[in-house]
Formats: C-alpha cells, structure tokens, sequence
C-alpha cells in the first residue's frame, strides 16, 4: 500500500459536478474537500439524491469532476486520460456494490480470478491467488460454486475477494450490507474493518446503515451535493461500543481522551483504572 | 476472457441451441446445395473421367459432351490416327434420348461403341457384359431398379427394342442416365452412317496429351482436339453457368438467414449482459477486453453451428445414396472453405452491433443502475 506525501490515500480538494448547462444546469457535489487516510474507514450517508452516488462515481475515476482535483497515492487522477482509467481502477481500487455484481456465468473462484487476470496475471497464478484470498474469507469450500448456489453473504464475500485480489490501496463500497440480513451484514462490517485495519487499506462506504457507524472511523453527511455535518466515531473502551465523540460522555486519562456511551461506562472505567 | 465467452455462451442453453441450431441450419443449406451441384458436376463429367481416352477431339469449336452436338466424318478417324504420338483411336456416336420402359420414359445419353472397344464403355459394371453387341443394351442400375428392368428384359431405345445385357454403376444422375448400344444399332436406327459424334484417342507411352491435342488441331481440319482435364474442365463449366445465379441467391439467402440468426442472439445476450460488462468497465476491464469476449462468443457459436451443419450435410450425404435416388452429394474441400470463410463473415459481422453497444457503456452504470 502507498500513500502520497501528505499521509494520506485519498484526497480530494474543492471537487464540484454538474450536469447539463445553462438553465437545465444541476449541480450534484458542489465544493467537497475530502481526506483518507491509510486504514481509515469513512462512512458517507446522506438522503436519497443527495449526491452520494456522483461522489463515489467520481472518487473510482468512473465521472470526470467539473471543477476540482482527486488525488490518490499522489496521483492527480482527475486529469489522468482516458486510456489511463482503466488501469487505475483495475490496481488501485477495489469496489463492492450493493448487489454483488458477480458475472453469473463464471464460478465464484473465477470471478476473483478474472479481475486479476484483467491486471495482467497469468491464468494460474490468477486462480491460486483468488483460490487463497477466497480460502481466507471462508469460502474454501465454495470456490467452484456459481453465484447462483451462493447465499448473499458468500456472494458479498466473493465480491470482496474481487476488490482485493489486485492489492488495492482504496476500497469503494456502495452499500455493503443493503441485502444482507443483519447477522450476514455484521460480519461483512467486521470485515471490512479488517480490511482497513490490519491490511491498512483506506475504506470509503456510501451506505444509509446506520449499523456500519460501529465500525467508521468518520461518518460524513452528504446533503445537497455538500458535506453538513462530521461525526467521529470512538469505541467505548468498557462495552466496546461504537459512539460519536462529539455526542459522548469523556474522560482525558494519562494524556488521553476516553469516549463513553453513558456515565455508567465512565465511572466503570475510572474505578478500574485506579 | 475467452473463459468468459465459453461460460456465457453454454449458461443459457435455450440461446445456444437456437444460435447454434440457426447457423447449422443456415450453412447447412449452402453446404447442402454445394454437395449436390458437386455430386452433379461430378456424375456429369463422369463418363469423360473414366472413358479411357487421354484426348477428346469433336468438331470444331464442340468443347463439350452434353447438350451439345459433334459430327465428324469418318475419315477423321483415320486422319487423327496418323498423327505423331497417337497410340488408338475409338470412335463414339452421341445422343440425348430415353430409355423407354412401357410408358415409362427415362431421359438418357445414348452412347453407340464398337463392339471391340477398348474404351468409352462402362467402367463399373454391376451385373451382365460390359460391351453391347448388336440388338442390345447396357443401362444404369438405379434406372434398372427403378423400371423394374432385369438381365434379359427389353427396352425401347431410339425407337428399337434391345435386350438388357448388361448394368452399370455410377452412370446415373438427378436428371438422367448413360445408355450403351453397339455403334451399328446406333448407326442404323440414327442413319449416321458416315459420321461420328468423338473420337476418344489414346496416346503412347511418355507423350503429353495436350502435345498430341496440339498436333491433332494442327494436323487435321475441322476438329477441337482436348486433353480429358479440359474436356472435363469445359463440362464442369457448362454446369457452373447454368446454375450460378441459383447458387448465388440459394447462398446469399443462407448467408442471410445465419446472419439474422447469429446477430440476433449475440446482440440478445449482449444486452441480457449489458450490467455484467458495465461493471467489468468499472473494475477496469478495457473495451478490447469486452470485445474480445463479444466476438470470441460469436466466433464459438459459428464454429459448432458450422460443425453441426458439416456433421448434417456429410449424413445426408451418406443416407441419399441409400434411398435408391440418383442423387448424389459431395462436400468437396472448395465448398468447406467458402462456407468457413463466409461462417468467419457472419462472425465478425454480428458482433459489429454488441460491440458498438458495449463501446457506449458507461461504467458508472454500475452504481446508479438499481
């Protein structure tokens, strides 16, 4: 994984789009600025039609920004051609969509293969990777399976396996957990929070789960094409649960600040720790 | 991402068997009716092939045996055997006829030979002599079969009844037959009796027969002298000009129906996968790289529709013969050429419109697309 010289993974500063001109002319981003960090997990909800998917569209070089820049690894892909994109998007970012997006014709060991193959991969090597990657995501034993004999979950899976059989160092997901039930969707989060934890790739969701704010670093609310409001997430170090800093009770401790979900948590914590 | 290819194209059973099937048929019909113009072309030129005879000489300017009339006098025969590197001469009489079987009438070439010819008569015999003397007659065996004629019974030919000496093989085609009689039933029943229709020479050993063929026209006046290859050459073209518009509109048309067929459930299956390449562009899968799948997939469907349409033609081809028709069909490596080329064509041609199709994707489909 790289980063540019600033630290972070992804950047994107005074980025605007708009569609069509004149008096059809809509704007859907209007002046976002952005920063990822490597192993960071940032959660963009927001209503329908509030930009979210022009945002993402535009963070994966799949829509060119009107105005503004989007750097990744010190790469100033908003102005990369064309015939450039394709490679960007096979090495550098992973993507996960909502309903899986797996070729229906191709096993689940050769959906994984296929997008590495695409990168330049020989075919063996290509399947012995997505063989592994898929072994350690659990689905050993579901490698030669069609998506049509997977559960949703195995197919998320799958789909994740995909996103990261090219080593990117950027992983965009569009609803992650949207057709999953909640205990299928639980142990995608922890994956994801894996991912970006313990491999230190940066992870960016567009999701309307609430859920997923467990597992967020920063949870960015999108509303007319314009970033409203940042909540930072903490974990409550006595129930483990995920809370808003700003919204917590907190203690500062040895020099640092604690983040609870109730006075019961902090007091707990301060008797135990003396 | 020919993986890719072969996996969509086996997912959806229906589909193939419908592309697969359509092509098949279509180049079926091309192959189908090639074989049968060949197995004609061949039935017609057989006589000439297994005559005997390394040169043809018939009047001048005849350059061919069917549908058309040669007249020699008799002593071309002599003049033509005088010639340097002529090894013998045997002349032949020449009609277009029937072979009458009570009212049955069955379309023949009446071919009259001496009684001692060494060659020009059958070459496969199935049944009797295979030289008439007088008062008799060699026929084909399906027309035997089909008239119910056997050794010994009678036919009316030229007007005469002769006694059925003989049955030959490979003497019959879709639309007529070889008859043999003696070259005097012949002349007396036509009244030719100072004329002949070819003479069928043979050369010595080590000559080149289009040389004797070259002295022949120069030696003796009034003649077309050529080798048994352009004699039969010049039969074969005779064929060729009669049936090359129903060829080109029976080819054209099956061209057509494959094209129909196999742009059809391409572009079908293209645009039942349009999210599936969508999402391939998004993960960075360039525009070849779909093309590549699109045409592959094409290219697949055409080659088992061509296989399936050869494996169709050559059992047609084996079953016809059994069904006592004269026909005969032959697939000849000319025919598989033209119908792999023009498979090639179809292929390529009906991944045009998917292509373009893909081209215009836009990869972003993916995430706004639910």
């Amino acid at each position: 994984m790289t980063s540019s010289s600033n630290g972070t993974t992804l950047q994107i500063a005074h980025v605007s789009k708009k569609y069509g001109s004149g008096s059809t002319e809509v704007t859907a981003v209007h002046d976002v600025s952005l920063s990822v960090y490597p192993g960071e997990i940032v959660l963009i909800m927001g209503p329908s039609g509030s930009g979210k998917t022009t945002l993402l569209s535009m963070l994966g070089v799949l829509l060119k920004p009107t105005e503004g820049e989007i750097h990744l690894n010190s790469t100033t892909i908003s102005a990369l051609a064309e015939s450039q994109l394709p490679d960007i998007r096979l090495k550098q970012f992973g993507f996960i969509f909502q309903d899986f997006n797996l070729l229906s014709a191709l096993t689940a060991l050769e959906n994984v293969a296929i997008v590495t193959e695409l990168a330049g991969t020989k075919s063996g090597e290509a399947r012995r990777k997505a063989a592994s990657l898929l072994t350690e995501l659990g689905l050993g034993e579901r490698l030669h399976f069609l998506p049509e004999k997977l559960s949703g979950g195995e197919k998320q899976r799958v789909a994740i396996a995909r996103a990261l059989v090219n080593d990117p160092s950027l992983i965009l997901a569009d609803e992650p957990t949207a057709n999953l039930d909640s205990k299928i969707g639980h142990e995608i989060m922890r994956l994801l929070r894996h991912i970006a934890k313990e491999q230190g790739r940066s992870v960016v969701i567009v999701s309307h789960d609430q859920r997923i704010k467990d597992i967020a670093d920063r949870v960015l609310w999108l509303e007319d094409g314009e970033f409203k409001e940042t909540v930072t997430m903490a974990i409550d170090p006595v129930c483990g649960m995920s809370v808003e800093r700003e919204k917590a009770v907190s203690v500062d401790w040895q020099g640092q600040t604690y983040y609870f979900c109730a006075q019961g948590c902090r007091d707990e914590f301060l008797n135990t720790s003396k | 991402m020919i993986r890719l290819a072969f996996r969509n194209l086996f997912q959806s059973k229906t589909r193939l068997v419908i592309s697969v099937g359509g092509v098949a048929l279509a180049l079926l019909l091309i192959l189908a009716l090639d074989a049968v113009f060949m197995g004609v072309e061949r039935r017609i030129t057989a006589y000439i092939e297994h005559s005997g005879a390394d040169i043809w000489v018939s009047q001048e300017d005849v350059l061919n045996l069917h549908m058309a009339s040669s007249s020699l006098t008799d002593s071309t025969a002599r003049k033509v055997k005088m010639v340097s590197g002529v090894d013998s001469v045997t002349p032949i009489h020449y009609v277009a006829n029937n072979i009458v079987v009570g009212d049955e009438r069955n379309l023949a070439y009446i071919i009259g030979i001496p009684e001692a010819a060494k060659f020009g008569g059958p070459w496969r015999i199935i049944s009797g002599r295979s030289l008439p003397g007088e008062g008799e007659a060699i026929i084909d065996g399906n027309v035997a079969e089909k008239s119910g004629i056997r050794l010994g019974d009678k036919v009316k030919i030229l007007g005469e009844e002769l006694e059925v000496v003989g049955l030959s093989e490979e003497t019959s085609s879709l639309v007529n037959s070889i008859a043999f009689i003696s070259m005097k039933d012949f002349e007396e029943l036509r009244g030719t009796y100072d004329t002949i229709s070819f003479l069928l020479v043979k050369v010595e050993d080590g000559e080149s027969p289009a040389l004797v063929a070259a002295r022949i026209e120069a030696q003796v006046r009034d003649v077309t002298a050529q080798t048994r290859v352009d004699f039969a050459g010049q039969e074969r073209k005779v064929v060729k000009d009669m049936s090359t518009d129903l060829i080109t509109i029976m080819n054209l048309i099956g061209f057509l129906i494959g094209l129909a067929v196999m742009a059809l459930t391409i572009y079908t299956s293209t645009l039942s996968r349009r999210r599936e390449y969508g999402m391939l562009k998004a993960l960075g899968a360039r525009n070849a790289n779909l093309y590549q799948v699109v045409l592959a997939q094409a290219l697949l469907s055409v080659t088992l529709g061509f296989f399936f349409g050869l494996a169709i033609t050559l059992f047609i081809s084996f079953l016809i013969p059994m069904l006592g028709t004269n026909l005969t069909l032959v697939v000849s490596p000319l025919s598989l050429i033209k119908v792999g080329s023009a498979s090639l064509v179809i292929a390529a041609l009906s991944a045009m419109l998917p292509i373009r199709q893909i081209a215009g994707l836009d990869p972003a489909m993916v995430f706004r697309g639910r």
